[in-house]
């Protein structure tokens, strides 16, 4: 029996359909419990206007974004949650030493991280959704920086608005890149409507050669 | 009068929180709020005169952003910032008719809002000279001290810390933001921060942020417990609510100075507020406590080194000092400094935490090398790996200051002697950075025959040191091993003496166990054996290697003898399962063939049948027929989609352990490998994520090519002064986002035009063909084999 953690991990090794070995299968489970034992999940998230303008823009608070894919996502929404999470620079740490002494075990634990990752951010979008679902909100999937044409950029004002640095302990590069590594930026959408929408990840992405793709 | 006289005498009240009043002000959200300073200095100045007015005796200025990381302005120069916020807080405390002689600014330094290095982009000296530029303004502006506050993480606050030492005469204290475990956002906890802290001469220490005054209490507990100076305390109105995606803090003034009371009654001396909370509780806070006594402050007598996440303290249970980083006597070590083989190194420091040390001793003393800066990359790399405190060892008094400088807690030091020469250049670098030192009973005369001559040189150091202010509990004193082949008392004198300065001094103590032997057979039975002896007449901590099995035994058997193992665990989790293993080993299924051990990646299968083979054949030859056709049979598996990047790379690991074992063959058959190709293999400017790059190398390694590795965020102007100086004629590059690939062109760029017969090869995450050929690359790999075959197609031409 292989549970959804480790299928996961499987497939951001690169695996698709493909079978596990013993040893492999043996290094995830016990990367997951190294992992565990010193990650520090953290997140923050803060609930913003989100107007529509001409065209492609779109206003959160006092950020403007133009973007197709980004107004394709939030079409309908008045508001939208800004949210950040972390694991924190332990997991950093854990893979920068394996990368020394056992690069099997860096990579896998790379591809754990990264399952934990989204898993957490699933579990906090979760208690977003319900907390919005009281004010009679419903919840889009979250979109980051970096995806389709919603530029990386942003990531400097998403920090900015959440206070992240202090918060969570999430900072960025000067090329935007989030450190920790392990981190998340996104804005989330709230629309009244109800519609609900189950099209989210690999399904919506357009790049339908991609190893990593499920299914 | 000056705040240094009152400090830890009575209790002195600080301000609360500045942005969320700026907010009900008019300040809008992304605006910067130190700009208010300039714009709105009537609003900024009312504030700071209503926390006069409600009883604080220290206003911090409005500039919490304002350092050249943070505070990007076009209007507003720095200093301009700077200059304003003192002029309006001054001015608040003319307007509350508060005394100058009795009431203080402080200019308020916060974090950079960026990583450091090695994690982050920030370096330690870029971190350095933003705060040095804030702290020389705020001292010419006349403010009274500098407070650092709300940091989540010991490098930058000892970067801050450094430039506000360094140039400016101000007092400065210091409070951290802590979790509710009582941990850092980077992982340190309280006794690291308070060993770092204390290390480094500040005035005060504290806690401010991130939690309510109740969750505050454990941890001021703790840092009462392990620090000797006065502890300030500067919580939230609570812990952070949210209510319509806004935070909001709900601690009324009445119960936020209730709590406060405790805290005062727990031993903190300087209170104050943080976020949420406004002039009303402080007002509430000093009705409260005012005239409440405080605490007297107590010196602790704690012997401890610490590293960005743990203190370790030295004590009564004894400790293990890695001895393994160190060149003396091995020769592959001394090849891996001449290479600048940093990895080789790692990995000592990796495996001897690993097999149980506390604290890693390194010595990277070369005649033909550049110690100080072999010392600061490798205290640098070994950070980044290793949660262990680290023990600077070396004569070199530069290099040892340039470690010290560098590295994230509270070194050991390794070592001072009893000569004055070595006292007056290593007590001064203990003075500015803090550490706890190894000192050698040794002096102008020599290592003295009698233990009680040695322990009256431990005194001559413990009383030199306190002319520095340096605390009798920073020193450990190395009573010497003497050989006992050639001194035939020396055990003897060395264990009185470990006796002798303990009684007399009372300090911790370390030995170098090993010397003992020099010169006998069968060396680890006597050193255990002295080992344990040591242990018995006071040894806090031994320097070993955690790898001999001897010493190891006789460390846990040690620990569970004398009670310092708790119901033997640590003992039965090493040694129960001992004998069973001995009665299976005979017992195993012959060797598995070399091919075998490497295609399912097995190491230490790979090992022994490593070993086993070469007893029958050439080394050469098993590289050619067993080795290189393993490899090649897993690598086409990985093209073919039938074996998949882990178990790639577990077969590169076991291959390279048998490469090895052929290597140590042939070196002492006195036969060369074949010359290797020299490849560079670098992360570009601005890139952080460099597993991409780290898989490629060790697949390049093991198709025998000799990779140059620069690492992680790398200026082109090294890989190009590298790829020169080294005569390359194969560069690999890897960026992970659009936003690098930059610097990855620029980097082609200038290869091109200084090295112009060098070829580049790319890949990473964001890259594909057609961006490969835009940027002017010869090669690019879609994954880490591609590269080994670009490299092998242009080598063999």
């Amino acid at each position: 029996m292989t549970d959804i953690r480790t299928k996961e991990a499987i497939r951001y090794l690169g695996y698709g359909r493909h079978a596990v070995d013993e040893t492999t299968l043996a290094m995830i489970s016990s990367s997951f419990k190294e992992l565990e034992e010193c990650v520090e999940r953290r997140s923050v998230y803060r609930i913003f206007d989100c107007i529509q303008g001409e065209g492609n823009i779109i206003k959160i608070g006092k950020m403007n974004i133009a973007s197709d894919s980004l107004a394709k996502n939030l079409k309908g929404c008045q508001k939208a949650a800004v949210f950040g999470a972390t694991l924190g620079v332990q997991a950093d740490l854990l893979i920068k030493k394996y990368s020394v002494t056992n690069m099997a075990r860096a990579v896998v634990l790379q591809s754990c991280a990264a399952v934990i990752l989204e898993e957490y951010c699933d579990d906090c979008q979760g208690k977003i959704g319900e907390a919005a679902e009281k004010e009679k909100l419903w919840m889009r999937p979250r979109f980051s920086p970096g995806y389709g044409d919603f530029d990386i950029c942003h990531q400097k004002e998403i920090l900015r608005m959440l206070d992240t640095a202090k918060t969570i302990g999430l900072t960025m590069t000067d090329s935007y890149m989030l450190t920790p590594a392990k981190s998340v930026t996104a804005v989330i959408g709230l629309s009244a409507v109800d519609e609900k929408c189950h099209r989210h990840g690999c399904e919506v992405c357009q790049k339908e050669d991609c190893i990593y793709r499920r299914n | 009068m000056k705040i240094s006289e009152r400090l830890g005498k009575e209790l002195l009240f600080f301000d609360g929180g500045m942005g969320t009043l700026l907010q009900e002000a008019g300040l809008l959200p992304g605006e910067l709020p130190e700009v208010w300073n300039i714009t709105h200095p009537e609003k900024v100045t009312e504030i700071h005169r209503a926390y006069y007015e409600a009883g604080s005796d220290i206003v911090l200025t409005n500039t919490f952003g304002a350092n050249a990381c943070k505070f990007h302005d076009k209007e507003c120069e720095l200093r301009q910032v700077i200059e304003a916020a003192v002029t309006n807080a001054r001015k608040a405390q003319e307007l509350a008719g508060r005394d100058r002689d009795n009431s203080y600014v402080a200019l308020d330094m916060g974090p950079t809002g960026k990583l450091l290095a090695p994690m982050g982009d920030l370096s330690f000296e870029d971190a350095y000279e933003a705060f040095k530029e804030a702290a020389v303004i705020g001292e010419d502006c006349g403010v009274d001290f500098i407070h650092i506050e709300t940091m989540s993480d010991a490098y930058e606050v000892k970067a801050a810390v450094l430039a506000v030492k360094e140039n400016t005469a101000l007092p400065v204290f210091v409070t951290l933001i802590f979790d509710e475990k009582g941990k850092l956002l980077t992982g340190g906890d309280v006794p690291a921060a308070v060993a770092l802290l204390e290390g480094l001469r500040v005035d005060a220490i504290g806690i401010n942020c991130g939690l309510g005054p109740e969750q505050m209490l454990p941890i001021l507990e703790e840092f009462r417990h392990y620090s000797s100076l006065p502890v300030i305390v500067k919580p939230n109105a609570g812990l952070p609510k949210q209510r319509n995606g806004e935070t909001y803090y709900d601690v009324e003034p009445g119960k936020f100075a209730e709590v406060m009371g405790d805290i005062v009654k727990k031993g903190a001396c300087l209170i104050g507020g943080c976020c949420g909370t406004t002039p009303e509780h402080i007002r509430c806070m000093t009705e409260v406590c005012r005239g409440l006594p405080v605490l007297p402050v107590e010196e602790k007598e704690f012997t401890m080194v610490s590293s960005y996440g743990q203190a370790v303290i030295l004590g009564d249970k004894p400790l293990i000092i890695g001895e393994r980083i160190n060149p003396t006597g091995k020769k592959r070590f001394k090849e891996a400094l001449k290479n600048r083989d940093i990895d080789y190194i790692l990995k000592e420091g990796i495996t001897q935490q690993d097999k149980g040390a506390h604290i890693l001793d390194v010595n990277v003393g070369l005649p033909d090398i550049d110690e100080t800066a072999m010392m600061k990359e490798v205290v640098m790399q070994l950070q980044s790996v290793t949660s262990l405190p680290l023990q600077i060892d070396t004569v070199d008094a530069r290099a040892m200051e340039a470690a010290m400088r560098i590295y994230n807690g509270k070194p050991m030091l390794n070592s001072v002697s009893g000569k004055q020469e070595s006292m007056e250049q290593v007590f001064p670098l203990i003075q500015k950075y803090g550490g706890t030192v190894v000192g050698l009973t040794l002096d102008e005369e020599g290592i003295p025959k009698t233990a009680e001559a040695r322990a009256d040189i431990a005194g001559k150091i413990i009383a030199e040191a306190a002319k520095y202010g340096i605390a009798k509990k920073d020193i450990v004193i190395d009573v010497l091993t003497m050989t006992i082949s050639s001194e035939k008392d020396g055990a003897r004198v060395t264990l009185d003496a470990l006796r002798e300065v303990r009684r007399r001094y009372g300090v911790c103590t370390v030995l170098g166990v090993s010397n003992i032997s020099f010169g006998l057979p069968a060396r680890p039975i006597i050193n255990s054996n002295f080992y344990t002896m040591a242990m018995q007449n006071g040894l806090s901590a031994g320097i070993i290697n955690p790898s001999s099995d001897d010493m190891m035994k006789s460390y846990y058997a040690y620990c569970a003898l004398m009670n310092y193992d708790d119901n033997c665990e640590n003992y039965i989790a090493r040694y129960a399962n001992q004998g069973v293993d001995a009665e299976k080993s005979p017992v195993k299924d012959g060797i598995l063939p070399l091919q075998t051990a490497i295609i399912k990646g097995l190491k230490e299968e790979a090992h022994s049948s490593a070993l086993d083979m070469v007893k029958e054949r050439e080394p050469l030859d098993i590289i050619q027929e067993e080795l290189i056709p393993a490899l090649n049979i897993v690598g086409e598996g990985f093209e073919k989609g039938t074996i998949f990047l882990p178990q790639l790379l577990m077969s590169a690991d076991a291959a390279k352990i048998a490469f090895s074992v052929m290597k140590d063959v042939l070196a002492k058959l006195g036969q060369e490998e074949k010359k290797k190709e020299k490849i560079i293999l670098a992360t570009v400017k601005g890139d952080i994520h460099d597993i991409g790059k780290n898989i490629v190398k060790v697949l390049l390694e093991n198709y025998g090519f000799d990779v140059v590795d620069l690492g992680k965020d790398v200026a082109p102007e090294r890989i190009v002064e590298c790829a020169v100086k080294e005569g390359i004629r194969l560069v690999g590059l890897s960026a992970l986002m659009t936003t690098t690939v930059i610097s990855m062109e620029e980097t082609i760029r200038q290869l091109r035009e200084s090295k112009p017969d060098c070829k580049v090869m790319v890949g990473g995450a964001v890259l594909n063909q057609e961006y490969a050929d835009m940027i002017g690359a010869d090669f690019y790999g879609r994954d880490a084999m591609q590269s080994v075959h670009y490299a092998q197609s242009l080598f063999q031409e």
